[in-house]
């Protein structure tokens, strides 16, 4: 169980911030992905057809640990699937890409936009969305982690052939882009009328993945209106891109894109110093050597010297894992990851940051 | 053209992602009389390295890695045909796979087109493979090499199962065995008895070639 108390409720907290206000500490989100499954005791193919198990972990999970954000989202493909493409859904894990939607670009004017209301799991979603809201909205934020729409025109037609057809055919790339585009607004709408906010993962957006310059010949214009569409909606919004992305980091905060979650691969003073003034910058504890197979200190140690190189950042900084945490994360190290927020305290000071970081506060 | 500025443009044809021209070019290299494994290994392939140089310099991406390999395969078909027997003597064979758990590929397929281009006939089992199955194609081909991937942590426990296997059945001493993605470091390669570990795909083919090659030496000594 956690050692430290929040003195505020994460809503209040994030008011508190953006006006400017005192809060009791920075703001933490572990970013649990399926492992919300283990914290409400369902099984993560539950998700799939039951939004009251899916909005029951989302509500466990804000409960237990107290993060700055409740996510409902279980995997990358609701959209994709919702489009055509064939998904596995194992009984207890993840569920995973089993064939894109099509195989061939001359089936591309087959694809047609989701409805929402209708398409697959998507009405799942949908209904754990109004649960959450109705139940935890008073306290936390809540949003919809909504895949980019690049990331979903990937699995409409399959990884590799997507790759290659960005140096051989263009056009096609756009036509798919644009679909995809199309059902991401829709789905955005769908989830921003039931009170929503949104957050983005774009994961194959990935300087990792393609280069900065297909980034931005392909995936901007499309990420670059969806920012639009939800800032028309007088909202702000994060992504998350996985892997390397110092390349596009400038493209990103030029889109108006309002939080960056960055991945442990990446620097993460290097990010506050280039963007930190136009963006707040969120990450980047190691989810699988330090919060999956690390010890607590190791998982305190960690997130103490991330907020040490990013607590300045003057757009704001929250200390988050570097990517979503492996299922089987002990429960344990995420405790001690909003810990060390708690420990902490505010203001931030250097004196203090010294004096935590100097001692060990769990002896395993 | 002389041979050794066929070569050339055969590397250059698979760097430029070209992959009419590779295979024009194998046409003519093999109608001018030349050696189809020379072809290969001082044309392609070179192509391929430089490929993958480009790839760790962050100058190619993913979709250019793919484009590459394309362009060298289409070159390979047309050459494989034309390599003389005692060539095949040289081929090792490796079966890979992403281990069971785990569906991201990526990495994997890089390790197997990058060991093709070394010298490798590679079985590629594909993703989310049981630890009995490795052992099993490794036994069937008679394998002198298993790679295995992971991009999860979670599944990184079944890379010692697959050691373990291997063992059991005594063919061990026998397999080089490699490791990678990643989650996985050289530390952890070394805690379970893994031979080899190397971050990139391109370093990992190079280290595959060497230490399958150490490996048969010191087996042939060791008959003696």
């Amino acid at each position: 169980m956690p050692q430290f108390k929040d003195l505020m409720t994460p809503l209040e907290r994030a008011k508190a911030m953006s006006t400017g206000q005192p809060v009791d500490r920075l703001q933490c989100n572990p970013n649990l992905s399926n492992g919300i499954a283990r914290i409400s005791g369902c099984r993560i193919s539950e998700f799939n057809h039951d939004p009251r198990a899916l909005a029951d972990a989302v509500i466990a999970t804000h409960r237990r640990f107290g993060g700055d954000g409740a996510k409902v989202f279980t995997d990358l493909f609701t959209v994709a699937e919702a489009m055509g493409a064939k998904i596995k859904f194992p009984d207890d894990d993840t569920a995973d890409l089993l064939e894109p939607a099509i195989d061939d670009v001359s089936r591309i004017d087959e694809l047609e936009p989701i409805d929402p209301e209708k398409a697959c799991r998507i009405p799942v979603h949908l209904k754990a969305m109004e649960m959450v809201v109705d139940e935890i909205s008073s306290e936390v934020p809540c949003t919809a982690l909504v895949v980019g729409p690049f990331t979903t025109a990937f699995f409409l037609i399959g990884v590799e052939k997507m790759t290659r057809l960005m140096v051989r055919d263009p056009q096609s790339v756009d036509r798919l882009c644009q679909v995809s585009l199309e059902s991401t607004l829709r789905y955005v709408d769908a989830a921003a009328s039931r009170g929503m906010g949104i957050s983005i993962a774009e994961p194959l957006s990935s300087c990792t993945v393609v280069s900065p310059k297909h980034f931005r010949r392909y995936a901007a214009p499309a990420v670059g209106k969806l920012l639009n569409h939800i800032k028309d909606k007088g909202m702000g919004t994060s992504m998350h891109i996985c892997g390397k992305t110092d390349g596009i980091w400038e493209d990103l905060a030029d889109m108006g894109l309002n939080a960056l979650s960055i991945d442990n691969v990446v620097p993460l003073p290097d990010c506050v110093s280039k963007v930190g003034d136009r963006m707040k910058i969120m990450g980047k504890v190691d989810p699988s050597s330090v919060m999956f197979a690390g010890t607590r200190e190791e998982v305190r140690k960690a997130c103490l010297s991330d907020i040490r190189d990013a607590y300045r950042s003057p757009k704001g900084f929250a200390l988050m894992s570097g990517c979503g945490l492996p299922v089987e994360t002990p429960i344990r190290n995420i405790d001690a990851m909003m810990d060390a927020t708690r420990e902490l305290g505010w203001p931030i000071t250097e004196e203090k940051q010294e004096k935590a970081l100097a001692i060990d506060r769990y002896d395993d | 053209m002389e041979k050794e500025n066929m070569l050339k443009e055969l590397a250059r044809s698979v760097v430029d992602m070209d992959e009419e021209t590779s295979a024009e070019l194998s046409k003519s290299y093999v109608e001018a009389g030349f050696d189809a494994y020379d072809g290969i290994s001082s044309g392609l392939s070179v192509g391929m390295d430089e490929a993958g140089r480009l790839y760790e310099e962050e100058e190619y991406y993913i979709p250019e890695l793919l484009l590459c390999s394309d362009a060298m395969y289409a070159g390979l078909d047309v050459l494989k045909p034309h390599l003389r027997r005692d060539d095949s003597s040289e081929t090792y064979k490796a079966v890979v796979g992403v281990v069971e758990g785990d569906t991201h590929d990526i990495g994997k397929n890089l390790f197997k087109v990058m060991l093709e281009t070394v010298g490798f006939e590679v079985y590629d089992l594909g993703r989310d493979v049981p630890p009995k199955e490795f052992v099993d194609k490794a036994i069937e081909v008679g394998a002198h090499l298993v790679g295995m991937s992971t991009l999860m942590t979670t599944t990184m426990p079944n890379m010692p199962i697959v050691i373990d296997l291997l063992k059991a059945e005594g063919i061990r001493d026998k397999t080089i065995v490699m490791v990678g993605g990643g989650p996985i470091s050289r530390s952890f390669a070394q805690k379970i008895g893994a031979d080899g570990y190397e971050p990139e795909a391109s370093a990992g083919a190079r280290l595959a070639r060497e230490l399958v090659t150490t490996k048969l030496e010191t087996m042939s000594h060791a008959a003696v």
